[in-house]
């Protein structure tokens, strides 16, 4: 009878919440309910109440404490953030040779101005870029260009941050897992970097990046003699983006070694004493049996770093202020100094999506959901 | 069954009394459990830079003593403009009766002015009059006087006298003859000291850089951005010329990194006795002249140089007393702001914390004039300060002056000419305010 009955049910189950479920089981499932509820309660209170506040708010022209009537204006905020244009410039042509016209001192040939090709109504275009492709010039017009030169600067921050991070953070890893003296204390010496507060470091930064013979940077390649003036590393566009990447794998490598390790650290021994008995070498044993061992560690290790880069705000505000941005430090720019609530949660929702594609992006490619 | 119905109950009531242990303060920690009916508590949200703090502090005791019923709480704000705003703002934005009387910047009657109360409806008509008239313009807003002038700031230069007259010079009165006396100097401390430079200003991309530029180009005849009739007038020939003079500085007489200094970055540089001139609010003449400063006997002050317009010029800054909307107590609050930025109160924060003075009867107290000779010296200076054109572009200000300074930091930084970034600026500015351009 016992065996009949559990055969029944444990058919029934592929089909959920049939009359039939054995009522133990549905008692069970309805207390789990219940005990689930305060828990969703309050993820709905402070999670998904305020995001959904934010979606609505960036549907408005709201402003940030103004008490002005706030109107719904679909997707405008949408609209001006994404609107990009891409036009041909074409050689301006003497008119009394009709030949085109070259630069006397670079020799290089001129363009039309950007400023007269790109549209101006119903918003205007601005210039974010230029580039030539098979001999013809274009140049890149959009209606918002901070936010796309802050969305192209956030993406290849966290691109190359995240890339360096782990590739020192595990050649990190693998060293202090190895044995030797002192690893104890050096293992903790490791971690100092990221101890340090992210302004505070970020400030640190600031004096050793300074332009002049004051910075540490300046005065050694001062020392050396490769540079004829001092550099301005923050002020230069060149050099801006570089000098954040240096500054976040300087703080954060520490944090994916130390993910890293704990994965170095679950792997049993015996393995790499079969490796070597079968006379398999360093190399191979790296890339057959840790890498492989360590791919959950590292999945873990990208998704919280690349989850934390696309938000990077600290030292982008810190160093360049409001020369340039990353997603979120405009996305401050435009809440508090211009007030423009509608515009800035609209920013807010376009990283949540980022960052949402980036996360299922990991997940599938690295398989985290079969664990 | 009733057992687990009570676990349930226990886990609700569990969770329930977290929410209660959030929502209710601390009894202990209440402060007033059985308030006087008649007391009243005003707050007021003030500067923390420097002794500012302890001034207002003085200032509350001051009028405590005066009126007994009437109890005054300062709270410090952060001394980031940026920051400070930020505050502010959620305090309106949740309309909170929590502050009464907010220091607020000279950029901001403008942007602020529905969340302050018109101070002429107080009793401030009295004392206006009293008052340098460019900052009540400033403060003036559709005919209300949204925040009563506490203290005023203006550019300055600060000039070596040691060096002017080592090296046989006069103490600069037109751009040109600052190019050419800090070039000479510098050529002459390069032998000895290869961080010397001639002249150091603000010029980081944020708002220091667009008071600096402000001043050149209307010391240059070139308008103010947006005039206060609300047209834009930046593209002209005396603007596009100054500012490409300007750029002409970084790498020459200033160092390449100006384009990172803010107003401590310059001054760094001056302490430590490396530049011959500095471009600096008045702020910096107390720590020149503090014992560890390099320059401590050898500096002197004056107006900037003057471009074609004859005259130097000044941006004006300082800060407001504007009373909250909010306030539950709006008469009592105008009351304590007024007295804040009377005559006595000013002369005392004058004084004690070189506040330069609103109030145009305290550059000729004999007090305030023997403590600081060389507030009179700058009286035409302060009161011919040019404003930004913040209320003109309101409630726009932020956006057009992020406009202004990132087009002028592209010229400095040679990434765009003068003529191009300004073209493309007007355009900038039409479209965040819908003005007319000239």
């Amino acid at each position: 009878m016992a065996v009949k009955n559990d055969g029944a049910s444990s058919k029934k189950s592929f089909l959920p919440r049939k009359p039939n479920f054995s009522i133990p089981a549905r008692r069970e499932e309805k207390l789990a309910l219940k005990l689930l509820l305060p828990t969703l309660l309050i993820i709905g209170i402070i999670a998904f109440y305020p995001l959904a506040h934010v979606f609505y708010t960036s549907f408005t022209d709201r402003i940030f404490a103004g008490r002005e009537e706030t109107n719904f204006i679909g997707f405008d905020n949408y609209r001006r953030l994404l609107s990009v244009h891409i036009a041909t410039l074409d050689p301006v042509i003497d008119e009394t040779t009709g030949e085109i016209v070259v630069d006397p001192e670079t020799g290089e040939v001129v363009y039309e101005r950007p400023i007269d090709i790109l549209p101006r109504e119903p918003i205007r275009f601005r210039e974010v870029n230029q580039f030539t492709l098979f001999g013809t010039r274009y140049v890149v017009g959009a209606t918002d260009r901070n936010f796309v030169l802050a969305f192209s600067n956030t993406f290849i921050f966290t691109v190359v941050s995240v890339f360096l991070e782990l590739v020192l953070g595990l050649a990190i890893a693998l060293v202090v897992n190895s044995k030797f003296r002192f690893r104890g204390p050096m293992r903790a010496a490791m971690l100092v970097p990221w101890a340090v507060i992210t302004v505070v470091s970020a400030r640190m930064w600031e004096w050793m990046l300074a332009p002049g013979r004051a910075g540490m940077f300046n005065a050694f390649f001062d020392w050396l003699g490769v540079v004829e003036r001092p550099i301005a590393f923050l002020a230069i566009s060149t050099f801006q983006l570089p000098a954040m990447i240096a500054v976040d794998v300087w703080k954060t490598t520490p944090f994916m070694a130390l993910l890293l390790l704990a994965g170095l650290q679950t792997m049993p021994e015996d393995i790499f004493e079969a490796a070597e008995i079968d006379g398999a070498s360093k190399v191979r044993q790296f890339f057959t049996i840790t890498l492989p061992l360590l791919k959950p560690a590292i999945a873990v290790a990208l998704v919280f770093r690349t989850l934390d880069a696309l938000r990077v705000f600290d030292i982008f505000q810190v160093m360049l202020g409001q020369s340039q941005y990353s997603l979120a430090s405009y996305n401050y720019f435009q809440l508090v100094a211009n007030r423009n609530m509608g515009l800035a949660s609209a920013i807010g929702v376009l990283i949540f999506f980022l960052i949402f594609i980036f996360a299922i992006s990991y997940i599938r490619m690295l398989g985290v959901q079969r664990e | 069954m009733l057992k687990r119905k009570w676990m349930f109950g226990l886990v609700l009531v569990l969770i329930g009394s977290m929410f209660l242990a959030v929502g209710c303060p601390d009894p202990e920690v209440e402060p007033d459990p059985d308030p006087d009916p008649d007391e009243i508590v005003l707050t007021v949200a003030a500067g923390a830079v420097g002794i500012e703090l302890e001034l207002t502090h003085d200032l509350a005791e001051m009028y405590m003593d005066e009126n007994p019923d009437v109890i005054v709480e300062v709270i410090d704000t952060p001394d980031s403009a940026t920051e400070r705003l930020s505050l502010y703002l959620s305090f309106f934005e949740a309309q909170s009766p929590e502050v009464d009387i907010y220091q607020i910047d000279v950029i901001w009657p403008g942007d602020l002015a529905e969340h302050f109360i018109d101070l002429y409806e107080y009793g401030a008509d009295e004392v206006v009059d009293d008052h340098f008239p460019a900052i009540v313009e400033n403060n003036t807003v559709d005919g209300r006087l949204i925040g009563i002038p506490w203290f005023t700031d203006a550019g300055l230069l600060y000039y070596r006298t040691d060096l002017l007259e080592e090296y046989d010079l006069e103490v600069p009165e037109t751009w040109d003859e600052l190019e050419e006396a800090a070039q000479i100097i510098q050529e002459g401390e390069r032998v000895d000291n290869p961080d010397f430079w001639g002249y150091v200003w603000q010029g980081d991309a944020y708002e220091g850089l667009t008071t600096n530029a402000l001043e050149w180009i209307d010391s240059n005849d070139g308008g103010t951005i947006v005039s206060p009739e609300g047209v834009i007038t930046i593209n002209n020939q005396n603007a596009i010329d100054i500012v490409n003079q300007a750029a002409g500085w970084v790498g020459t007489i200033s160092p390449d990194g100006v384009t990172t200094f803010a107003e401590e970055d310059a001054r760094a540089i001056w302490h430590t006795g490396d530049a011959a001139f500095m471009r600096n609010w008045p702020y910096a003449f107390a720590l020149s002249a503090s014992e560890d400063s390099a320059v401590t006997d050898v500096f002197g002050v004056g107006p900037l140089p003057a471009g074609l317009a004859g005259t130097g010029s000044a941006t004006l800054g300082g800060w407001q007393l504007a009373v909250s909307t909010y306030s539950e107590h709006p008469e009592e609050a105008a009351d304590l702001a007024l007295f804040m930025a009377n005559y006595e109160s000013q002369k005392h924060r004058a004084i004690e914390g070189t506040m330069i003075p609103t109030i145009m009867d305290l550059y000729e107290d004999p007090d305030v004039v023997e403590a600081h000779p060389w507030f009179e010296d700058l009286f035409d200076v302060f009161i011919n300060a040019v404003a930004r054109p913040s209320t003109a572009t309101a409630p726009n200000y932020s956006a057009v002056s992020e406009a202004f300074f990132t087009a002028v930091h592209d010229v400095l930084t040679g990434e765009m000419t003068a003529e191009d970034a300004f073209e493309e600026l007007e355009l900038d500015i039409q479209d965040v305010t819908g003005l007319e351009i000239e």
